[in-house]
């Protein structure tokens, strides 16, 4: 009876939470899948359909006549890249920090934290001049190059909880075994990381994916934008919003990154939580 | 001559294919498609004048994504390709979204590498030191087409330094667009600021309030700026001396309050540049100041009301009948343009033939110089191609154009003050201050006044006013 009324209790709780947070969704749909004028019609809007509606029509326009496969190439290679330098730079960082450095360790680790908050309204500018040096206008390279430096702080401070939560004896018995601390590093530390890393590899896209100042200021050549600075400049025309295909734009990469934070659900509690408690 | 080189049949086809062959055409597959993406300079649209040659420059040109998508096309796939071909110049062109301008401009001048043509949407003053000055490209398109028109020398000239700092190709007039159905049931038109308040009430209660935006967006600058100079008060005067503490400034805040309260609602605080359009095109609004962008929506989705939307100049208020332009679209070469002879030739050629922009951003851009477009009045009584156009709608534009419309900054010029004034969008943060009973109106005007002073202050210092 007890595990009822428990039961009953959390969907009292989380339905509404679960309503609104997928709002946005249904809103997204309803949107896309609308005509134009249906849009305009308020006395349909948000729960019924026009006769002309529901359409593909939002989602024609964007693969027809917009760069919008284009644009999402561009994010997917760019949001892979930065994923691996990402994780090639925090895994040895955040464990350095967290194993080697002693008391150093947490204070470098905040340290390094705050710099990822400095907002990129501020750092824009200065930015420029260095992707303008590296004569890298233009090119997804500059995005590579310049996602990173807010990538790396953040997967270093959480990183470095999730490694303090490893106990220290499991390496001290791979080193006693005649393991460097490389291979004790690949071997037993990472494997037992995975929680973390794969948080990192999903906030680190999901970052990339969403991340609007950079990508508009570094690149301004059609087919070298990704979604966030592509959809804007194509989608909104001045003083015209084109709802219809901007919902469309905005929902077909959000499908894949709420399904892939759905199936690593576990493993990304785990890789925020892993530090919280040492 | 005769040409006595061996012809290619490209309707050929092989039968057989050889693994050497099959290698050769990848390899030369591969070559061009290299080629093609990485170096071609060759452009492919129009009557090539330099055939097969590469062409000799760049030229690279950023503007606004046109609210009018056709025009872009004609643009960039028109315009731009026949020009460039002309002038042996390969021109690229980057668009992006017009709240995006002010942050790449000064992602440019960060970086001092960028685009050799930069269009703003509002005279851009404050880079003047940053841009190169365009007098002789000015009076060279003087020379073919006439003087420039008031609004274009007023919004890129600075009498102080007597220097061009940009080059006005066009200006948007921005008339008032009301639904002639709800004001009829009124019995009023929108023809005088009293009208509009009488009628506010009564509208609001059909569910139909009025819509002038006061948040921090152009359209809401543009409004309220407008409806000062009716009110007889002015940000500055003509020696660029802030003149906003005034009657006319007391008045007008006094009477956007009282049309807040009975006409309006408090969306209008939180609204972006594209709100007043879709509130009207959803149906709720029964008046707006906008540019035709919204005339045209309706008109290219056929809404149920299109022929009810109706388009008038500026109200009448106690003060002169004055308006502003919508949008300006003033374009600076930088100092550190790679090619700055080819932008400047592009901006001659541009300021001296605009009929084509004239007409393919459907009445949208007004040319700067009024002798480069022939017989306005005649081309907007003609109906253009666009979806459900509604006859008649438009000829009221040429007017509007002529007689209601100034810079932002009059009676004095678009300086370096006006640009800051008009981007920290003060003006609308004095009207939505005494509109929400926050201050009274000499409260908010003192406010504003307070907040002008040091940035006159900066540019006098600066000998830029």
């Amino acid at each position: 009876m007890a595990t009822r009324r428990e039961t009953l209790t959390s969907w009292l709780i989380i339905t509404p939470f679960a309503i609104v947070l997928a709002f946005p969704f249904y809103w997204m749909l309803m949107t896309a899948l609308r005509a134009d004028n249906d849009l305009y019609d308020i006395e349909q809007v948000p729960f019924k359909f026009n006769a002309d509606s529901p359409t593909l029509n939002n989602f024609r326009f964007l693969f027809e006549q917009t760069d919008y496969r284009q644009w999402l190439e561009n994010t997917a290679l760019i949001g892979g890249a930065v994923v691996l330098i990402t994780l090639a730079l925090a895994l040895p960082a955040g464990y350095a920090l967290a194993r080697l450095s002693g008391g150093w360790g947490q204070t470098l680790g905040v340290a390094i934290f705050l710099t990822y908050l400095v907002p990129p309204t501020l750092l824009f500018l200065p930015l420029s001049r260095v992707v303008s040096e590296l004569n890298l206008h233009d090119r997804l390279w500059s995005l590579i190059l310049v996602y990173p430096s807010f990538t790396v702080p953040f997967s270093i401070w959480l990183l470095m909880g999730f490694f303090k939560t490893i106990p220290p004896e499991l390496e001290d018995a791979a080193l006693v075994d005649g393991a460097s601390r490389l291979t004790t590093l690949v071997r037993v530390v990472f494997p037992l990381s995975i929680p973390g890393i794969l948080t990192v590899v999903i906030f680190t896209f999901s970052l990339v994916v969403n991340e609007f100042v950079y990508a508009i200021t570094f690149i301004s050549v059609t087919e070298q934008k990704t979604i966030s600075a592509g959809v804007p400049t194509e989608l909104i025309r001045g003083d015209v919003f084109y709802w219809g295909a901007l919902m469309a734009a905005t929902l077909i990469p959000a499908i894949p990154l709420a399904l892939l934070y759905n199936v690593f659900l576990n493993r990304f509690i785990a890789g925020f939580t892993g530090g919280a408690f040492r | 001559m005769k040409d006595r080189r061996e012809r290619v049949d490209i309707t050929r086809v092989d039968d057989e294919l050889t693994r050497r062959e099959l290698l050769r055409r990848a390899a030369l597959g591969t070559i061009v498609l290299v080629y093609g993406s990485t170096g071609a300079k060759t452009a492919v649209a129009g009557v090539p004048k330099y055939r097969h040659k590469e062409l000799a420059g760049t030229l690279r040109i950023i503007q606004w994504s046109h609210f009018v998508p056709a025009y872009d096309k004609w643009f960039d796939d028109v315009y731009v390709k026949r020009w460039g071909q002309a002038n042996d110049t390969e021109v690229r062109v980057d668009h992006v979204n017009l709240a995006e301008l002010p942050s790449r401009a000064a992602s440019e001048v960060a970086a001092q590498r960028g685009h050799d043509l930069f269009q703003f949407l509002s005279p851009p003053a404050a880079y003047e030191d940053r841009v190169i000055a365009l007098n002789d490209v000015v009076q060279q398109v003087e020379r073919k087409v006439g003087k420039i028109g008031r609004v274009g020398r007023k919004s890129t000239y600075n009498p102080r330094t007597k220097k061009y700092f940009g080059f006005a190709d066009n200006y948007v007039p921005d008339p008032v667009h009301y639904r002639a159905d709800l004001w009829g049931e009124v019995g009023l038109r929108p023809t005088s600021w009293d009208n509009v308040l009488r009628a506010a009430p009564r509208l609001k209660s059909m569910g139909n309030p009025v819509g002038i935006g006061m948040s921090n967006e152009l359209d809401s600058n543009m409004a309220l700026i407008a409806l000062l100079q009716c009110f007889g008060a002015y940000i500055q005067n003509a020696d660029a001396r802030i003149t906003i503490k005034s009657k006319g400034t007391r008045d007008a805040l006094n009477f956007m309050r009282d049309l807040y309260r009975r006409g309006m609602t408090s969306e209008v605080f939180a609204w972006t540049a594209a709100s007043n359009n879709d509130a009207f095109l959803a149906g709720r609004l029964s008046l707006a100041l906008n540019a035709i962008s919204i005339a045209r929506s309706a008109e290219q989705r056929n809404l149920r009301f299109n022929r009810d939307i109706r388009i008038l100049p500026i109200p009448d208020g106690p003060g002169p009948r004055m308006g502003l332009e919508h949008v300006m679209g003033v374009y600076v070469i930088w100092r550190f343009a790679q090619n700055k002879r080819a932008a400047k030739k592009f901006l001659v050629d541009i300021g001296t033939q605009y009929t084509g922009h004239f007409l393919n951003s459907y009445f949208y851009n007004f040319p700067a110089f009024p002798g480069s477009v022939k017989n306005i009045p005649a081309r907007l009584r003609r109906n253009t191609t666009y979806p459900n156009e509604v006859p008649g709608r438009y000829p009221i534009l040429d007017r509007i154009s002529k007689n209601w419309t100034t810079n932002v900054g009059h009676p004095g010029y678009s300086n370096a003050a006006i640009d800051e004034v008009f981007n920290k969008f003060i003006i609308p943060q004095m009207f939505a201050r005494v509109a929400r009973g926050d201050m009274t109106a000499d409260e908010a005007m003192r406010a504003a006044h307070r907040e002008m002073t040091p940035i006159f202050r900066k540019w006098r210092s600066r000998k830029k006013i």
